[in-house]
């Protein structure tokens, strides 16, 4: 790199790289349980054995380190 | 102890079957005993690429159902000495492989080489999930491309999940190899450099490949451009057949080509 790179746009490999990253993200995150929808269906069971059950949501996140998945319930008034 | 290594990629067009072929042609030059299996059922390539299509009388199919033992099934290769390989059938499709069958021909060919090499059809349906069932190791081929290093990262993600190994609660060994480097566009900032590959698939790398036009000719004559002691690629594959005997060599120095002019060029910009 020059030092009149500076001063250019982005290069496109940086783009690339960045567009990449983002998707894989997502991907990533979306794709780590193959039956995601089997298993709500399975939670909102067992959970409705026990209380009202309005919906449930599950969301995966990942960094570094860890894994998480969140259950969240949210239940009947 | 034998080794079964997949060379697979996801993206199909980024030279998993160039690289089976060298990998397994450099692997039998170093003394070892190599077999080259093509998995890619109904469109068969690897044969060209070795340039042992003429030679082909029975495929990895007619073994699997019985139409003919292992040993009639596989071609010696006249030329390197160590090498061996299995076709895949061109009339069938991948529907006839299943399990079971695939186990047998692996367990058959664990008891006569030190390396079964397969090549892994593109995509991740049945046929992937055949060629990676039973790999102890995986070599993941990928260009310095988004598509190439999606798909890449769409395999890496579903590799352990469907092999055996895996299953047993032990993980395939997964290494990158990066195909078709340009250094004058890497330079230029303009091609993902290998760093910002690794950066994104998190897997260590086994080998990077410069684009070379060299590497047409070898596929023209059926040649395997590891067998020209000359060529820069050639030294690329080679690399990687020593890696993957647990030789620590240094990774090729790509730069760009460059004359004065260009050089005076660079300044400027």
């Amino acid at each position: 790199m020059s030092f009149f790179d500076i001063f250019k746009k982005k290069k496109s490999k940086d783009v690339a790289k960045d567009r990449l990253m983002m998707m894989l993200a997502y991907e990533r995150a979306n794709t780590k349980i193959d039956n995601l929808d089997e298993m709500k269906k399975d939670l909102i069971n067992v959970v409705k054995k026990y209380l009202n059950v309005k919906d449930i949501h599950i969301k995966t996140s990942s960094n570094q380190d860890i894994e998480t998945l969140e259950v969240e319930i949210l239940l009947q008034k | 102890m034998a080794t079964v290594i997949t060379i697979t990629s996801g993206k199909g067009g980024v030279g998993k079957s160039t690289t089976t072929a060298n990998v397994a042609t450099a692997l039998a030059l170093l003394g070892k005993k190599v077999v080259a299996v093509d998995f890619d059922i109904g469109l068969r390539n690897l044969d060209m690429i070795l340039g042992l299509e003429n030679r082909i009388v029975y495929d990895v199919v007619d073994v699997m159902e019985d139409r003919c033992n292992l040993a009639q099934a596989i071609i010696k290769d006249k030329r390197t000495p160590n090498l061996h390989f299995l076709p895949a059938s061109q009339t069938k499709d991948k529907t006839v492989l299943n399990k079971e069958k695939v186990e047998k021909l692996i367990t058959d060919l664990k008891k006569d080489f030190d390396y079964i090499i397969i090549d892994s059809p593109a995509g991740i349906e049945s046929g992937f999930e055949h060629a990676i069932y039973l790999a102890d190791r995986a070599l993941i081929v990928t260009t310095p491309e988004i598509s190439s290093v999606r798909d890449a990262d769409r395999v890496i993600g579903i590799i352990d999940a469907k092999s055996k190994k895996a299953q047993n609660g032990e993980e395939v060994e997964k290494h990158i190899i990066i195909n078709r480097i340009k250094p004058e566009l890497v330079e230029k900032g303009e091609m993902l450099a290998i760093d910002d590959v690794l950066d994104i698939l998190s897997l260590p790398l086994i080998g990077v490949v410069p684009d070379d036009e060299d590497i047409v000719k070898s596929t023209n004559l059926g040649k395997p451009i590891v067998l020209d002691e000359k060529s820069m690629v050639g030294e690329a594959f080679r690399r990687i057949a020593k890696r993957i005997e647990g030789e620590d060599v240094p990774f090729l120095d790509l730069k760009a080509k460059k004359g004065f002019f260009n050089k005076l060029k660079g300044l400027f910009k």
